[in-house]
């Protein structure tokens, strides 16, 4: 199937050059294509003075509604219809270098000129770039006829994909591979679809499989197999920016783990994409939401909180915030949206206040970037978790919609909560370590903006090391009338309180004041107040059950619960005002603006309600362009190697051009329509096809002709990620756990590493089988990730990356080699080999070999294992000591050290080899 | 320029453009967005945010040999940089800034002016004004101003250079710390020895390009992100040399596995691998075998060159080194040894500067003195070790902590603390630097009387950073690179080289 070369095709290409050249002669008359002729010149030679950023003498080319504004001459620059009288085209050609643009920089290529003037007089027409118009229908190419001349693709393609690569490949004249022998598919995608080995049982029916089906019951298998969900959980935590701590300085520790398990079940049960994203963005606003669907919000919880001394809240909050939205732009809509915090975008066309606008979405969500990571999910042990339902059963029935669901939410979340960091105007008291309202004997300070319409209790969070602490809450200042008096008692640790308001109403500030006789020293802290709730009376007084209601009620409130935090939005009194940054600096607001989204793409859908839910149907919408291109593209990317467009996080014009633009859309289309936003579906299609079947053989040729097999001329050959160079040495050695899920461990890893100053944290070693779990599982510290991981190219997680850079160095060599988790690995795969490879040393490495890489080792290779494991033996006969060393923990008597030693060598290096560090 | 010249232009530098996406491999990302579709380190010269970019080719970045020895934009003064930090902030007014008046208004309480509108990281209502707690004279022809903590240092002070009126806008250690060294305050920025190391590769093939070194037993506050090679490829992040356990992680072989076993099993590895080569003929393959036999060298040199056994008595003697310790004189001498070897960026780190007065380590008369005895004379020694090597003309040793501290005395929360110690400083903080084409015996910037804040030659931290880069062969707005669509650069938009301070 490689000779392409035949004789027919060198007709074609003949037949071709002749229509080329017609091609070339006709395009005089042929209409300029804004996207695809025009926008890549203005990007290149005019738009760095005449656009997003500067806009020298009032002339922009973002927009056409600019471009064909008044510049500073009080004249248009651009004159649709008529490139001689237009001020733009005149400036390409004169001689003054003071008037000749581009300013100071080489001028234009008669072609580019030409392609400019023909633009103009065809009437300046914008066109819209690929990834802003929405997704259409895309017809499969036929296996090419030409000239009668049917092309043997034919027989080589098994879906619709292989079409789009056939018909690019002849159109460059590019050949195909023959598909890859089974032994090699099958390690290929195994790792591909869950991120490690498959078990021996599914290699043997596949190989043994002689109806043709068995790979795509291979496929089936794997697709079905618990560890699928684990392997794309690994790659979206990247782009969730996942980690197991806060970030910043103090970096503490956040449990957030159970958003990884509801990635991994997410995943298993192939939850459609537009689902998957509704909840993660939106969750806690689906009617009655889950404990999941809160959970799944945790996604936008996975930026930093910084829980350092005298920082700025609202700041960090802020940075957050910012976090979200341009993570949603990257990682879901392949776009870079960053740029526009400051200015309106170079290149593509979004502007400034577009990007406020789409903040204003996030900005209402309650996190504060306070210490405890506010709100949190609480989720009950044991009997506190069985008595919820009957007390929201029992609500139900005794309060409105509104109010049940408001204590229900209040019982999970402690939301809506005033944090007591809005506190200001102390005196003798202070936010203590920007975490919590301070007071000291008769120290005061305010709480402002209280809403006390109807609400007749004030529930707080406090501590106090002090009893007979006396607490003033005064209206509207100092001096003002007492709201409530109250003792505050000595407290064991934190503790939640209430005390009944009288009626109110309005807005106020509230000051409070506090004193205590008993306080020694004018120095000491009396108490520390984290949150206040100001609510209505508790529903159903007098009625049957109440007592037992109310008691349930106060009890989960303060039960112990085990905590993920999650996106609750802002009720309308806590509601916060979105403003234009100038320049990006949040210091300097500009005017206020609405929640909303870009004017160039998808319409809001009718029914969006104007919050994060709306934000998330518009972006999951059919017409939304860009949200199933990326998902398509990336699922590529982690199967090929590369997207079909290079750069996932960027679509827009600066990013790489799609290779197979239709094909991206026909995967884009088919993902949304035919499979119903299924990801198990729609990666299936891709590993069927013929396409990823290749074998990645490559030769001179086709190294220069296509050297970076952007036209897919083979199968791909990567380099693992750092998640499966881990799984794999653990399921050949035999060692992996399969247990899931659960709070992150801390397997093997050198002392020293994490020394954060201000913070006890300390790596503590995993027991048993928790040492042994895969990559997905493994504690991330954002200050100071698992090392042999970063070494393999994974990301600190500060915020979100869109794809790895695949680098190859010595660093990595020496983790494989030396880092005790792949020597414990080598020695237990040399034990196995051992034990299950019969008498012969040679039958052994055979064995070995064939473990972990399903090839039958060559004669060639054979022998040069062979001659390590006598160099080794040789080594270790002569010092038993050495042997003993080498093996650590393995039991081994004096007698046989020195073969399993020098087994293991063997192993290691199996275990390093390129073929096992690569997917062929 | 003619038609015709501008044509051979053009036509050069599209085929340089060719000759460059070809040599290129794999698609090493966002660079090709330049629509260069090459990794040449010219097609990163662009600058921030939209403006205009130019495309003076200097060397090929190549993934698979991304340490491979480049040219800077230009010729620079200096090859290599060591950057001594002193994490947690030395005092100026106990060092180099030395200011009588304020003796005079010790015990004061300070004047509203100094206080209002400011925000401190521990002072709360109104301080006391601390005089300064040390001896100051003038020393060498220059008479520079060092005080009495550092006796050593003041035999050298016609070679450094100070700049006494730097500024920050972060007054939290981490934040500060990543300011200096990543030009950002929150984590996620390439640190300057990143930068340095993706844009010139390094010189010893056997040896890390950037490397760290940790004193003080603690990290920096803002932890591995200081060292960290935030959106740049992670092979320019700083490898950490240690002093316990492994020098570089897992540089050693593990225990039982002696030279010839480990030589003899690479050889292996390498063997198994051309075999491979030959089925696939992927050029990667090729590449891992060098990285495997640059692992086994690094393994004899690493070790190597951070052993400071073999060093002559008189050095051990002259940098105050305790062998087997994990201090900062051993660190310096490390650091002298290592750009020796051609490593293009040493950054150090000596925890335990932080002077608030909290207990007796942490006061100004006391803890703070004995942290200056600890690295005043391994400071003075490495000036006079490049120096005598004839390496401090190419080499730059920069001194200097995240920020500085202030004129007044510590009142945490409002109350006394128990020693003499000083709060957070953002406005005025001396950093000094030496070699590498700077100008000697000079002092740049000037505080006010009390030391508060800066009244002339006030640098940030990026004018620090635009100039170590410059004094490197690097013009700072013109050393970018692409990531989440805009052209980033160490200085962001801001940074000046501070001509005046080069000689």
């Amino acid at each position: 199937m490689k000779k392409l070369f035949s004789s027919r095709i060198v007709w074609i290409v003949a037949v071709l050059a002749v229509v080329v050249t017609v091609f070339t002669f006709s395009t005089r008359k042929q209409t300029v294509s804004f996207s695809a002729d025009v926008k890549p010149i203005l990007n290149k030679k005019c738009i760095s003075c005449h656009g997003g950023v500067k806009k020298q003498g009032g002339f922009s080319l973002l927009f056409r509604e600019e471009a064909l504004g008044k510049t500073e001459s009080g004249q248009p620059a651009i004159i649709p219809g008529d490139p001689d009288k237009s001020e733009m085209i005149k400036r390409l050609t004169v001689h003054d270098p003071e008037e000749r643009m581009p300013y100071k920089e080489a001028p234009l290529s008669d072609e580019e000129i030409d392609i400019l003037r023909r633009w103009v007089k065809q009437g300046a027409q914008w066109g819209e770039h690929w990834a802003y118009v929405p997704v259409k229908p895309v017809t499969v190419p036929k296996a090419s006829t030409f000239f009668g001349l049917i092309s043997n693709n034919n027989d080589w393609a098994k879906n619709e994909i292989d079409h789009f690569i056939a018909e690019k490949q002849e159109e460059l004249e590019l050949t195909h591979a023959e598909e890859a022998d089974k032994k090699t598919l099958f390690r290929r995608v195994s790792l591909d679809l869950i991120g490690m080995p498959a078990k021996d049982e599914w290699l043997q029916q596949y190989l043994a499989d002689k109806t043709g089906k068995g790979y795509e019951a291979l496929v089936d298998s794997l697709l079905s197999s618990p560890h699928y969900g684990e392997r794309w959980t690994s790659m979206w935590l990247d782009l969730a920016r996942y980690a197991d701590t806060k970030g910043y300085e103090a970096d503490q520790a956040r449990n957030i783990w159970k958003y990884r398990d509801w990635l991994i079940k997410a995943f298993n049960s192939d939850k459609p994409y537009n689902e998957f994203l509704i909840e993660q963005l939106a969750g806690d606003l689906l009617p009655d939401p889950t404990d999941a669907q809160y959970i799944a919000t945790a996604f936008h919880r996975n930026s930093m909180t910084n829980d350092e001394g005298g920082t700025d809240n609202e700041e960090f909050r802020t940075a957050a915030v910012m976090d979200r939205v341009n993570t949603t732009w990257e990682v879901l809509m392949g776009t870079t949206f960053s740029c526009v915090q400051c200015h309106s975008h170079p290149y593509d066309p979004f502007t400034h206040d577009e990007y406020y606008k789409f903040l204003a979405y996030f900005n209402n969500s309650r996190d504060e970037d306070t210490q405890a990571d506010y709100p949190l999910l609480r989720q009950f042990k044991g009997t506190d978790s069985s008595k919820l339902p009957e007390l929201k059963n029992w609500l139900n029935h005794h309060a409105s919609k509104e109010k049940a669901d408001g204590l229900y939410s209040f019982l999970r979340t402690w939301q809506p909560a005033i944090n007591s960091l809005q506190c200001d105007h102390y005196i003798n008291g202070a936010q203590v370590s920007s975490w919590f309202a301070g007071l000291r004997n008769n120290g005061s300070c305010r709480l402002p903006d209280v809403h006390l319409d109807q609400k007749t209790r004030l529930l707080y969070r406090y501590t106090s090391g002090f009893d007979g602490g006396v607490w003033t809450i005064r209206l509207d200042s100092l001096t003002g009338a007492v709201l409530k008096k109250t003792v505050l008692k000595k407290t064991n640790g934190w503790e939640i309180a209430q005390i009944d308001l009288p009626v109110n109403k309005g807005v106020h500030d509230l000051y409070f004041t506090y004193s205590n006789p008993q306080l020694n020293g004018k120095e000491n802290t009396g108490v520390l107040f984290d949150w206040f709730h100001f609510d209505e009376a508790f529903p159903g007084k007098g009625e049957p059950g109440y007592d037992s209601a109310y008691s349930a009620y106060w009890q989960l409130l303060r039960a112990p619960a085990e905590t993920t935090p999650v996106m609750v939005e802002s009720n309308s009194e806590q509601h916060r005002a979105t403003h234009i940054f100038e320049r990006g600096n949040w210091l300097v607001k500009g005017e206020e603006v609405e929640p909303g989204t870009p004017h160039i793409l998808n319409p809001i859908p009718a029914n969006a309600p104007n919050n994060r839910m709306g934000l998330a149907m518009w972006l999951t919408d059919k017409k939304n362009p860009l949200t199933a291109r990326t998902m398509v593209n990336r699922l590529w990317e982690q199967l090929f190697g590369n997207g079909i467009a290079e750069t996932l996080e960027d679509m827009g014009t600066q990013g790489i051009s799609p290779t197979h633009r239709e094909l991206l859309d026909w995967l884009a289309w088919t993902f949304m329509n035919e499979d119903g936003w299924s990801i198990k579906k729609t990666i299936k299609r891709m590993v069927l096809s013929a396409t990823y079947r290749q074998a990645s053989y490559a030769d001179k040729d086709i190294l220069e002709k296509d050297p970076f097999n952007r036209y897919l001329t083979r199968g791909p050959r990567v380099r693992l990620s750092a998640e499966q160079v881990r799984d794999q040495a653990l399921v050949i050695s035999g060692i992996m756990s399969p247990k899931m899920y659960g709070p992150s461990v801390m397997p093997y890893q050198p002392k020293g590493i994490w020394l954060s100053p201000w913070n006890g944290a300390d790596w503590k070693q995993s027991d048993g089988e928790d040492q042994y779990r895969r990559g997905v599982y493994i504690y991330w510290k954002r200050t100071a990730p698992y090392p042999s991981m970063m070494t393999f190219d994974a990301t600190g997680r500060e915020v979100c990356s869109s794809r790895r850079i695949r680098t190859n160095t010595p660093l990595q060599a020496l983790v494989t080699l030396n880092d005790e988790a792949y020597l414990e690995a080598a020695r237990h795969f040399a034990v196995r080999m051992q034990k299950e490879g019969g008498a012969k040393v040679s039958d052994r490495i055979r064995l070995g070999y064939e473990l972990a890489t399903y090839q039958t080792i060559s004669n060639e290779g054979l022998a040069v294992l062979e001659k390590l494991y006598e160099t080794s033996l040789d080594t270790y006969k002569k010092d038993t000591a050495a042997a003993c060393d080498m093996l650590e923990n393995i039991t081994a008597d004096q007698r046989t050290a020195p073969e399993i030693a020098a087994m293991t060598v063997v192993a290691s290096s199996i275990l390093n080899m390129d073929e096992l560090i690569t997917k062929n | 320029m003619t038609q015709k010249e501008l044509y051979t232009q053009r036509l050069v530098k599209e085929a340089n453009e060719t000759m460059m996406s070809y040599q290129t491999r794999r698609h090493f990302i966002k660079e090709s967005a330049m629509g260069l579709g090459s990794l040449a380190l010219g097609a990163l010269l662009g600058s921030s945010c939209g403006s205009k970019t130019t495309t003076a080719a200097a060397s090929v970045f190549d993934p698979a040999n991304p340490l491979a020895s480049r040219s800077p934009q230009f010729a620079g003064k200096a090859k290599s940089v060591i950057y001594l930090h002193m994490a947690g902030a030395p005092s100026q007014l106990e060092l180099f800034d030395y200011k009588p008046e304020l003796a005079k208004l010790h015990g004061q309480d300070c004047p509203q002016s100094l206080l209002e509108g400011k925000r401190f990281a521990f002072i709360r209502g109104v301080p006391k004004m601390l005089g300064p707690q040390a001896a100051f004279k003038q020393h060498g022809h220059s008479g520079a101003w060092i005080s009495e903590n550092l006796p050593h240092l003041t035999t050298v002070a016609d070679e450094v250079c100070f700049l006494k009126a730097v500024t920050t806008d972060q007054f939290n250690h981490a934040p500060a710390q990543l300011m200096m060294h990543t030009g950002s305050a929150r984590l996620g920025r390439p640190s300057i020895g990143s930068w340095v190391t993706y844009g010139l590769g390094s010189d010893n093939q056997n040896l890390p390009g950037f490397v760290v070194l940790t004193s003080g037993g603690r990290f920096p506050d803002a932890g591995k992100s200081v060292w960290g090679s935030g959106f740049l490829p992670s092979v320019y992040q700083g490898v950490q040399c240690r002093s316990e356990g492994d020098p570089v992680l897992f540089v050693k072989d593990p225990k039982g596995m002696n030279r010839d076993l480990r030589k003899a099993s690479i050889d292996a590895i390498n063997e198994m691998n051309r075999i491979k080569y030959q089925e696939y003929k992927d050029p990667e393959i090729n590449s891992r075998i060098s990285q495997y036999e640059m692992a086994y060298r690094m393994q004899i040199s690493v070790p190597e060159v951070m052993d400071i056994s073999n060093e002559p008595d008189y050095i051990h003697e002259m940098y105050g080194t305790q062998p087997g310790k994990a201090c900062f004189a051993n660190n310096v001498l490390l650091a002298r040894k290592l750009v020796e070897k051609g490593v293009r960026f040493v950054q150090l780190f000596d925890w335990g500067w932080d002077s608030h007065g909290t207990d007796a380590n942490l006061a100004i008369d006391v803890g703070f003195i004995n942290k200056c005895r600890s690295v005043d004379r391994a400071c003075t020694a490495l000036l006079l070790d490049l120096k005598q090597r004839g390496l401090l003309d190419e080499t730059l040793v920069v001194w200097g902590g995240e920020f500085g501290r202030t004129p007044m005395m510590e009142n945490r929360e409002g109350k006394q603390n128990p020693f003499k110690g000083r709060d957070h400083h953002v406005e005025a903080f001396t950093i000094w630097m030496a070699g590498g084409g700077i100008k000697k015996g000079f002092s740049y910037g000037e505080t006010d009387e009390i030391g508060y804040s800066a009244v002339s030659g006030k640098v940030e931290p990026f004018d620090i950073q635009a100039t170590i880069l410059n004094q490197l062969g690097f013009d700072h707005e013109q050393f970018t690179y692409q990531f989440q669509g805009r052209f980033f650069r160490l200085t962001d938009v801001h940074g000046r080289v501070i001509n005046e301070v080069i000689g």
